[in-house]
């Protein structure tokens, strides 16, 4: 039992900022104009979730840049990216630290190059922005259209999707999720809170049907 | 006197013990009166604190948890926190649950977290500025320079924080919190892995009972307002399902299953004994001449036992119902003595027998009476226990057959070696078969294999703790991590000790990590510097926002912080670090309120480490792993040492007292058989690669005084050159047949004793069988 860490870490979640998502701000397709009402069933969409929600296994190397209301400049972490469709995503961070990061269907695991793990806090909250990931990084359509509005534009090849939380609880959480890419190819993924407060992955280098291999596997996944 | 009288005295004496004791069994409350808590076994002075400790907090802390998992088949992955909400509503409407909350109740979090968060000046500043000073002063900087060093360090620390996992989720409490406090103790707190509230579909309820779980209102009361408050939950979410676990769990299966042991054992036991007695016993029905004189030995006994002892342990009862072994022997010994002349007074019979009896007796009472003085209260118990229901047994044997018109229990003489058959080939045989036993006797016993574990005292429960657990599994429990109490006279010294432990643990296992519930608290000397070190740092506030704008800051956004610094820089925290370790004792409720006692009597840390749970913590470090079985294994080899100590000088004095009663042939004679038989049965499980515990020995001080009648009982008729008794063959046989039956059982203490008795007795009926061949010339 540790309630006492998962307390404290409950109590950092509690201490996030109430302010609502600006994705506008961001530039992210969330007007009406961009609503989707049907993905699973719109000519211009159907094909990109298919295929991007086809069971592969994916490895590709990123480059995430957190923007923050108090920074001038976006942290930038770099590392390597796996998604294994029935274990979920593991981040594994390079620089500046040797980090792996583990979300699945269990929700959130940190790993250090020790070989400890830290679990998130599995309360309401986290889960709802692990579950949200997860789905989002599936492209489980029915599971998402629960929690979010889908939001799609697209120019020529390139084309961006916007996740937004029904509720603004979800919203406080975890923003606008949006995903965009060229072709059938997925480039970034975002997790935009504010336009000062956010999350950008960019993915490149992207191998699919990846054999892992079972050390691979325990080593990157839980 | 006459003979009339001398039985109407013997009656009425019996008759008025019985009574006495019977009237004041029965005004006993025997559920108080006895225990099945094995923590009882300790003494309740015992010196070491921590031992202390882990016994209050093993009582009437930890044992008073109730675990509840709450499922739902019909919604697999989703847990069912509405039908767990109410079964937690119905629990604490139950008068014998304190508390009862569902694991993840944010709202109970939240509440704490803004708590600590808005108290962070005072419980965390303080621990974070002493650190930062203990840091700058290992640089040799000059002290003018700490303020200029604290405000680059902590925009560093900010700076490197932002890479974190953590940072994204954190980053509005940076804004307030730019020193990272709330965060800092957060990150350090969650270094362990812990299951969640929900994880895998599950709803967990945590809740705590107001009575011991050990005791009966803690176990079968509390299992119907389970089953009460489940039935409402039933009502309104008839699918779910519910799983938990607790001591009381424990506690009533172990009772349920010492209790049909001791009913099994002693069916047995009196089947065994029956059986042996019909095949040396002429007239069985006359044996129900024996029962009266084994009820009163075990009546006198539970009495002087109960009347002596506040509370007793239920295996004293458990071994003493051996006792009947012994009190048979001095019943057989008058009954199936045969009578000079046909008519023989009662009394004249009884006067030739007493010396053996008394000394055979009185000398097993002195060997009990030594354990008395054991520091381990089982063996007091059990020491007195026996002690006294011996005498009872002689007294009651004497008192008995004076009643009878003749007492005479003819027994069947076949299968005794007589010394007709002494061939001087048997007896080459047995000198050899001798010499072999004293070579075993000699070099087994060295090669013995010492080992206590108190787990044995009780029969394994393999579901009970599957499901304990994987229930604690659920909980986030992680069975390879460890777990301390650290404690101290006050909340002050509690904490000044847990400092000392973390750095302890730090310096020896740098990789690990340690979460407590007293990091939230600052030390006593932390606390109270806290005023003159804000006074040292008035260039703080602008030199730290410098240094964030070195650092790629928007320095300005952390105007929150400022403002907040410059009102503790004018009013610092202060008033009596018992306010402040009281104030967080307040904020703290449910399965948190557990992690600490901040109101004494006991003053004590919990503590959790990523690393398993070292074997021994240094004393000074006033520490003590919370897996007690291990500390009380170690304690019970202690208590194997006293014990065997005790035993060694109760054997002396038995031989001692064998000298002063017998010549000293006889007395040689009487001492080798019962130590001879001991060690050669050591020998035996020596070779044989057997690991002995507490128990063996206690049964080896048994089997030694049962042995010691024997060659006391045989020791005329050895002198004699005949065979000895048929009632030492009987005896022996008996007893070594209600003590293998023990062997047995299932509780692999009570079969460690049974065994080793039933050997012994075994070997010294032998020895006192074949000796008198082995040495007889032609």
């Amino acid at each position: 039992m540790n309630p006492f860490a998962k307390t404290l870490g409950l109590c950092c979640g509690l201490l996030l900022a109430a302010r609502g998502a600006s994705a506008a701000d961001a530039n992210l397709p969330v007007g009406p104009e961009t609503l989707l009402a049907d993905p699973a069933h719109d000519p211009a969409w159907r094909e990109l979730f298919v295929r991007l929600a086809v069971s592969k296994t994916r490895q590709s190397q990123f480059e995430e840049r957190r923007y923050f209301s108090f920074r001038k400049t976006p942290v930038i972490l770099q590392g390597e990216i796996r998604i294994v469709p029935d274990r979920g995503l593991s981040l594994r961070y390079l620089k500046p630290e040797d980090r792996i990061m583990i979300v699945d269907a269990q929700g959130l695991l940190m790993r250090d190059d020790e070989g400890h793990e830290r679990v998130a806090p599995a309360d309401s909250r986290a889960r709802a922005v692990t579950d949200a990931l997860v789905s989002v990084l599936r492209f489980d359509l029915p599971s998402l259209e629960k929690s979010f509005s889908v939001h799609g534009r697209s120019d020529g090849d390139a084309w961006t999707l916007a996740f937004v939380p029904r509720s603004a609880a979800l919203a406080d959480l975890v923003g606008v999720l949006a995903v965009s890419g060229q072709g059938f190819v997925l480039e970034k993924i975002e997790l935009v809170r504010t336009p000062s407060q956010r999350i950008e992955i960019l993915i490149s280098h992207t191998q699919e049907d990846v054999i892992f291999s079972g050390d691979v596997l325990d080593r990157f996944f839980r | 006197m006459e003979p009339r009288r001398q039985k109407a005295t013997a009656r009425l004496i019996l008759i008025a013990f019985a009574a006495l004791c019977i009237g004041w069994l029965a005004c006993l409350d025997f559920a108080a009166k006895i225990s099945t808590n094995v923590l009882d076994l300790i003494p309740a002075a015992e010196q070491a604190p921590e031992l202390a400790l882990i016994r209050g907090f093993a009582n009437d802390v930890q044992a008073r948890v109730m675990l509840f998992v709450v499922e739902d088949p019909a919604t697999p992955g989703v847990p069912p926190r509405a039908a767990a909400q109410r079964l937690a509503e119905e629990l604490r409407r139950q008068p014998l649950f304190a508390e009862a909350v569902v694991m993840g109740d944010e709202a109970a979090q939240n509440a704490l977290g803004r708590q600590i968060y808005e108290h962070r000046f005072e419980l965390l500043l303080p621990a974070w500025l002493g650190r930062q000073h203990r840091a700058f002063a290992a640089t040799g900087q000059p002290e003018a320079k700490f303020s200029n060093w604290l405000a680059e360090r902590a925009a560093t620390d900010l700076e490197a924080f932002l890479s974190r996992p953590e940072a994204a989720a954190m980053q509005d409490l940076a804004l307030s919190d730019p020193l990272l406090l709330v965060p800092g103790l957060a990150m350090r707190s969650q270094g362990l892995t812990s299951g969640g509230a929900g994880a895998g579909g599950h709803a967990l309820v945590w809740a705590r009972i107001t009575v011991s779980p050990l005791a009966e209102a803690g176990q079968g009361p509390v299992f119907a307002a389970v089953d009460s408050a489940f039935a409402q939950v039933k009502a309104t979410h008839p699918g779910v399902r519910l799983r938990w676990t607790g001591i009381n769990r424990f506690a009533a299966a172990s009772r349920a299953r010492i209790e049909s042991e001791l009913r099994l054992l002693n069916a047995a036991s009196l089947l065994a004994v029956l059986a042996v007695s019909c095949i040396f016993v002429r007239r069985i029905y006359k044996l129900l001449h024996l029962m009266p004189v084994i009820a009163l030995s075990l009546l006198g006994a539970w009495t002087i036992a109960t009347l002596t002892f506040e509370r007793l342990h239920i295996l004293v009862f458990v071994i003493g119902s051996l006792l009947a072994g012994v009190a048979i022997d001095y019943g057989f010994y008058i009954f199936m003595q045969p009578s000079l002349t046909p008519d023989e007074p009662y009394l004249s019979k009884l006067r030739r027998l007493l010396k053996p009896l008394l000394a055979s007796c009185l000398t097993t009472v002195i060997g009990f009476s030594l354990l008395l003085f054991s520091e381990l209260p089982l063996i007091r118990q059990i020491g007195l226990f026996v002690g006294a229901g011996l005498l009872c047994a002689l007294g009651a044997a004497m008192l008995y057959f004076a009643q009878l018109e003749r007492p005479q229990l003819e027994g069947r003489e076949w299968g005794a070696l007589g010394p007709g058959r002494a061939t001087p080939w048997l007896q080459r045989s047995l000198r050899f078969l001798f010499g072999g036993a004293m070579a075993v006797a000699l070099v087994g016993p060295w090669l013995l294999h010492w080992r206590d574990d108190i787990r044995e005292l009780d029969i394994p429960s393999p579901e009970l703790h599957a499901n304990e657990a994987e229930l604690r599994s659920l909980f986030g429990e992680n069975p390879d991590s460890g777990v301390y109490l650290t404690q101290g006279s006050s909340a002050a010294e509690a904490r000044e000790h847990l400092e000392e432990f973390l750095a302890d643990e730090a310096k020896l296992a740098p990789k690990s990590t340690a979460a407590s519930l007293g990091l939230v608290l600052p030390t006593a000397a932390d606390w109270q510097a806290l005023g003159p070190r804000l006074g040292e740092l008035r260039d703080f506030a602008p030199e730290f926002h410098e240094a964030l704008e070195r650092h790629g800051f928007l320095a300005d956004s952390f105007q929150p912080f400022f403002v907040a610094w410059e009102q503790v820089q004018r009013h610092p925290p202060d008033g009596a670090y018992e306010g402040l370790a009281k104030s967080l004792d307040g904020m703290l409720s449910g399965p948190l309120a557990l992690l600490s006692n901040l109101h004494g009597p006991n003053f004590w840390f919990l503590t959790m480490t990523s690393e398993p749970e070292r074997v021994a913590v240094p004393p000074a470090l006033h520490t003590v792993g919370t897996s007690q079985l291990q500390s009380l294994n170690t304690l019970f080899s202690r208590y194997r040492w006293s014990a065997l100590r005790l035993s060694l000088i109760g054997l002396a004095l038995v031989i001692g007292s064998v000298f002063a009663i017998y010549p000293f042939r006889r007395g040689i004679r009487i001492a080798l058989i019962p130590a001879g038989s001991c060690f050669f049965v050591f020998g035996l499980l020596g070779l044989a690669g057997s690991t002995l515990n507490l128990f063996n020995l206690l049964g080896a001080f048994l089997g030694v005084c049962l042995s010691h009648n024997y060659a006391i009982f045989s020791s005329d008729n050895a002198s004699a050159g005949t065979a000895p008794p048929v009632s030492i063959r009987l005896s022996a046989l008996c007893t070594a047949a209600s003590f293998g039956v023990l062997g047995l059982s299932r509780i692999p203490v009570i079969h460690a004793l049974g065994m080793t008795v039933a050997l012994i007795v075994l070997t010294a009926l032998m020895a006192v069988e074949l000796e008198s061949l082995a040495r007889r010339s032609r």
